[in-house]
């Protein structure tokens, strides 16, 4: 028997853990053995299947706990927004100039948020268990779309948004001649 | 530090525009061909036996040696053009050659080894008359120059005038020929037309008349044409009206009279309405010349004769004969006669000129070419063999301007054609497809999908792909094998069957139009003259206009070009249709043309076979289409409202513009008159019909857009003042719209002069004028900006325009005069352009346009630097980098012809003038090729070792990852 913030913790850990994804397959059939494995030098006994050496954490749902799966889904929530004075300070050393460096961080800038939006529905699979479900949510989303935002501005200011005539200069087709004409001087 | 920064970005510019070529591509893409022109004299060096040299004189004022066994140049010396430069006589005489230049302005002698000039006189002012060698005592020691009325004897060691004499009663009687037997005396002979002969001999010490007498001879007209000096100083002369031959004996002490012998008496008939005409030859200037004589009875008809102790004899009949000539070797002397054979071959054969027996084994065939003139001209070198008989080489000129030097049995060694040294006109046009190429176009037809059926067509696929298959690896195994081979060793022979277009459109044929009327279709690639036609009976001054009707990119409808030949002194005008590929005769039927033309119009409409349609214009302003079908009338009838055309009347003034109407004939719609008495329309242009401009603006430091101004139906009209003087003289330039009249802009250029050169493309014109005030050349451009906002995108009529455009402009000056200027030209027009200017030098510049740009700022601002405009500077600056031809110059180019190739970065170039040079020209350097130096082997060994690595390390990552699975 598991609880579901439990559960929530073990899915969050496999995402992160890039280890786990390289094996085309892997029987885990308790936590934390592959610790253990990693530790294993000779002479490891064989545990039963299903037997863990840690104690099984209590599983009974307390107070405390849900006050800090309601802190922990703020700091998911909030994440995003804690980033926007970083990258504006980021911004601001990295200057209007366009080289490598610059672009390099727009992009970072730019993808992150894109990146979080598009993962939106894990993320909100993830503050289910939070009673301000909605409004954290809206919070990530915020704070996302700012980033997004703040990159936009980045580009702006850098002029790498398609935003002046010049830019779409190239696509003007020659217009079309509506009179033929030909001469010249008497031959 | 502003100033620093300025000429940093400055010479950032010049870093990025340095386009030079490196040795190792000297010869590579470029080739220059050098002429002389129509050779008016022709010596050959016979003061040795292995002597090569062939000395000519040219009707471009040229004078050159060539080498007559291979046709090269050794040297050219290349005088002013006109009159001034114009060589009136050439004395050869061992190793000098002696020069009457500019109407006897100067005496020039050359030495013909290396071409050095010995010495130089100007001579005293009148118009020259004639020249010749003084000999005393078999020693060629003196050159005579007559002169109207002046006879001066110069030394030919070094120039020096030895006497000058006056000549007496000048104004009356016209002296035309001296002459000198070798005995020490000069006699000079003058003529009162119509009444008598004039004979003055001069001491040759000091010049004092020694005697004077004249000779009663009503009949003659003219001394050069009808007399000759024979055998000792006979005077032989021949009356056409009276059919008879006068001999006089020039060295009579009392006085004489004319005996005339008449031609009946002697059996011979001239042919009617010829001219019968006189040859001698001296073939030493220090002897007397030969007893035998030429006369020409007929065109085809000569005769060799022998006047001695009064009587003439008949050594020879030559009947038929072409053209006649005497050739000296040692001391013999020999007679070289061109006899028609049959239709496409004269045979040349040598005949002594004492006894006129042919000799053996001397006969040349001459094969006419069936493209070429008829021979005008025959010049013999002969030479004593080692058993002492005589051999011989024969160069024929033709009408054409060819050269061609033959050797016995026929074999031609060399020929040349000067007729390109005076190109008029000329189009470059794309090669066709190779025949496996043409193949599968023609299988994807519309007709072959209609005749065949599906198995046909399967089968036909398989085999073209085989054939696809073979030339492709015939094509690898030739690269292969030519790669092996040092390159000066591969030879490129272009024959009509290797004749393809290459992968990048880089190799053309050129057609040029020659101002004696012949054509040439010369390979751009190798410079090679692929085919040429003569068309004959073409007026000197002729007008012409060459355009490309059909490209080759309508398979299998072959390419046609038509040039229109334009009489100046009748007007009227023919056309002539071929093609350009092969130069063959097209045989559609030409439309007559009864009326002079006085302009032609080459529609962007086609007709069914995908040939554009042609315009001519008639002094009624009625309009002829070629061609004229049902269907073409159609079509024109259709956009007849659509279609205009303007016609520039320089001797008026008068420029007017004019629409079509559905019956072909014309109402004028506008006109314009400049008036003749104060300035008079020097060149009217428009821009060019297969220039694209890719960019419809420029970008500003803002990033905003300035729009140009590109009207296809604006002509920039260019003025000179009729009043010379230095402070009054000016020049003007006028923009106007094609279609409505309307002028767009005029400026004036005060204390400006001629000759004016200027370029007229997208949204701008550079002119090039003298500035009489400052003394020196000044480059002036005319930008045109609609400004910031396009008044109508996708469709431009210059019947709706309501806003003038914004004209800007700026002037600067060039360090040099020039020859001609051209603009380059791309396949899409987004390579930058550069300016080629020709100069007299011989060179040609390849200027960046970037340089004449009326944005130009004097105060350097960020955002003038964010536009890349480099800050204005009044002088241009000429980089020896920037000469296109290195050291390969263009005698007095005349003009410079641009054309697209397949490749944007690529601009191919043709200068032509005295000389012929082809290159290619990248104005933003080759941003679509690798380089030539571009390593291969590096490159692909580093991917092959990247690849391998890349597999290597895979399985290795995948046994590591297993090891740990099983851990």
């Amino acid at each position: 028997m598991s609880s579901p913030g439990g559960q929530g913790g073990g899915a969050l850990s496999t995402r992160g853990g890039a280890g786990a994804r390289r094996m085309k397959w892997a029987l885990e059939l308790s936590l934390g053995n592959t610790r253990r494995d990693r530790q294993g030098g000779q002479g490891d006994a064989m545990y039963p299947i299903g037997y863990s050496d840690k104690p099984v954490p209590d599983t009974s749902v307390q107070e405390t706990d849900r006050n800090l799966v309601e802190k922990r889904c703020w700091d998911v929530a909030l994440g995003p927004l804690k980033q926007i004075p970083m990258n504006l300070f980021i911004m601001y050393m990295s200057g209007n100039t366009i080289s490598i460096f610059p672009i390099m961080m727009v992009c970072m800038m730019a993808w992150r948020p894109i990146q979080a939006l598009m993962a939106i529905s894990t993320t909100f699979k993830l503050l289910e268990s939070s009673s301000q479900q909605w409004l954290q949510g809206l919070t990530y989303l915020v704070g996302n779309l700012l980033g997004a935002a703040l990159a936009i501005y980045k580009c702006q200011s850098m002029g790498l948004l398609p935003t002046h005539s010049s830019d779409w200069l190239a696509f003007i087709e020659p217009p079309q001649r509506m009179e033929i004409m030909g001469g010249g001087m008497v031959l | 530090m502003s100033w620093l920064r300025y000429s940093f970005a400055v010479f950032l510019y010049l870093l990025q525009c340095t386009d030079a070529v490196f040795e190792d591509q000297v010869g590579k893409f470029d080739w220059r061909q050098q002429y002389v022109g129509n050779v008016r004299f022709a010596f050959f060096d016979t003061h040795s036996q292995a002597s090569k040299k062939l000395l000519v004189a040219t009707e471009k004022n040229i004078f050159a040696s060539l080498n007559s066994r291979t046709g090269e140049l050794f040297w050219r010396h290349v005088d002013k053009t006109g009159p001034e430069g114009n060589i009136d006589a050439l004395l050869v005489h061992g190793q000098d050659a002696v020069v009457v230049v500019g109407d006897g302005r100067v005496l020039r002698c050359w030495e013909t080894n290396i071409g050095g000039l010995n010495w130089e006189v100007l001579l005293d002012t009148g118009s020259f008359q004639s020249a010749a060698f003084i000999g005393v005592q078999d020693f060629v020691k003196y050159v005579a120059v007559l002169k109207k009325s002046a006879i001066s004897l110069h030394y030919l060691s070094n120039g020096h005038q030895k006497w000058v004499e006056n000549l007496p009663d000048s104004d009356t009687v016209q002296y035309q020929t001296v002459y000198s037997g070798g005995q020490g005396e000069v006699l000079v002979l003058g003529l009162v037309p119509n009444s008598h002969i004039v004979i003055v001999s001069y001491n040759i010490e000091d010049g004092e008349i020694m005697e004077q007498m004249s000779v009663e001879a009503p009949w003659m007209s003219s001394l050069e044409e009808s007399c000759v000096v024979v055998g000792r100083g006979i005077l032989l002369c021949i009356d056409p009206i009276t059919l008879s031959l006068y001999t006089l004996p020039l060295n009579l002490e009392e006085k004489a009279e004319m005996n005339q012998i008449l031609l009946q008496s002697l059996d011979l008939e001239v042919s009617s309405g010829f001219q019968p005409l006189l040859t001698a030859t001296q073939p030493n200037p220090a002897r007397p010349p030969l007893t035998a004589f030429f006369l020409q009875l007929g065109p085809e008809h000569h005769i060799l004769l022998d006047l001695s102790d009064g009587i003439i004899t008949a050594l020879r009949d030559f009947k038929p004969s072409r053209l006649a000539t005497f050739a000296t070797t040692g001391e013999k002397t020999v007679v070289g006669v061109m006899a028609p054979k049959n239709e496409t071959a004269c045979s040349i054969n040598l005949f002594t000129v004492d006894t006129g027996r042919r000799l053996l084994d001397t006969t040349v065939i001459y094969h006419l070419d069936p493209s070429g003139g008829k021979p005008n001209k025959l010049h013999i070198q002969a030479f004593l063999k080692k058993d002492d008989s005589v051999g011989y080489r024969a160069m024929v000129q033709t009408e054409d301007f060819a050269l061609t030097f033959l050797q016995q049995p026929g074999r031609v060694v060399w020929s040349r054609e000067e007729a390109l040294a005076d190109v008029i006109t000329m189009e470059m046009v794309d090669l066709p497809l190779t025949g496996t190429q043409a193949e599968l176009e023609g299988e994807f037809g519309k007709k072959a999908a209609i005749q065949d059926g599906l198995f046909a067509m399967v089968l036909k696929r398989l085999s073209s792909q085989l054939i696809l298959l073979q030339t492709t690896i015939g094509h690898l195994w030739k690269l292969f094998y030519d790669a092996r081979k040092p390159r000066s060793q591969v030879k490129n022979e272009v024959t009509f069957e290797t004749l393809s277009r290459d992968e990048f459109n880089l190799q053309k044929m050129m057609v040029m139009v020659t101002a004696s009327g012949k054509l040439f279709g010369i390979d751009s690639k190798s410079g090679s003259i692929l085919w040429k036609h003569y068309l004959e009976n073409i007026q000197p001054d002729s007008a012409f206009n060459l355009m490309v009707q059909r490209t080759t990119a309508h398979f299998p409808h072959p390419p046609q070009c038509t040039l229109l030949v334009k009489d100046k002194e009748t007007g009227l005008a023919s056309l002539h249709v071929f093609n350009p590929i092969f130069g063959k005769k097209s045989h559609i039927s030409v439309p007559a043309l009864p009326r002079p033309i006085l302009q032609t119009l080459l529609l962007p409409l086609m007709d069914q076979d995908y040939g554009k349609i042609l315009l001519l214009i008639d002094d009624q302003y009625k309009v002829t289409a070629f061609p004229s079908n049902k269907n073409v009338l159609q079509q024109l009838q259709e956009s007849a409202s659509s279609i205009y055309f303007y016609l520039v009347d320089s001797s008026q003034g008068r420029l007017s513009g004019f629409r079509l109407r559905k019956d072909l004939s014309s109402e004028l719609i506008w006109e314009v008159v400049i008036p003749v008495e104060v300035q008079k329309i020097v060149e009217v242009k428009g821009k060019r019909p297969n220039e694209h401009v890719h960019s419809q603006g420029r970008v500003m430091g803002d990033r905003s857009v300035l729009y140009k101004y590109l009207n296809p139906n604006l002509l920039a009209v260019v003025t000179e003042s009729t009043d010379t003087h230095q402070e009054r003289s000016f020049v003007g330039i006028v923009l106007i719209d094609g279609v409505t009249g309307r002028i767009i802009h005029d400026a004036v250029q005060k204390k400006a002069k001629g000759p004016v050169h200027f370029v007229h493309s997208e949204n701008w014109v550079v002119y090039e004028y003298w500035n009489v005030k400052s003394r020196r050349i000044e480059f002036s451009v005319l930008e045109l900006f609609e400004g910031m906002e396009l008044y109508n995108s996708t469709v431009f009529s210059s019947l709706d325009r309501p806003h003038p455009p914004q004209v800007l402009q700026q002037s600067y000056i060039f360090p040099s005069p020039i020859s001609t200027l051209e603009a380059t030209l791309t396949e899409k027009g987004i390579t930058s352009r550069h300016l080629l200017v020709g100069l007299p030098s011989g060179a040609i510049l390849s200027l960046p346009k970037m340089f004449l740009d009326p944005r130009r700022p004097e105060m350097v601002s960020d955002q003038s630097r964010e536009e890349n405009l480099i800050p204005y500077a009044p002088e241009l600056p000429i980089r020896a980098e920037w000469f296109i031809n290195y050291n390969q110059t263009v005698a007095r180019v005349r003009g410079i012809y641009t054309a697209p190739s397949g490749l944007e970065s690529t601009c191919l170039v043709v200068a032509y003038g005295l000389d012929i040079y082809q290159t290619r020209v990248y104005p933003s350097k080759q941003f679509d090729v690798l380089k030539d130096d571009y390593d291969y082997v590096l490159i692909s060994s580093v991917l092959l070792g990247l690849f391998f690595a890349t597999m290597i390390s895979k399985r290795l990552a995948e046994v590591k990852l297993l090891n740990r699975a099983w851990r």
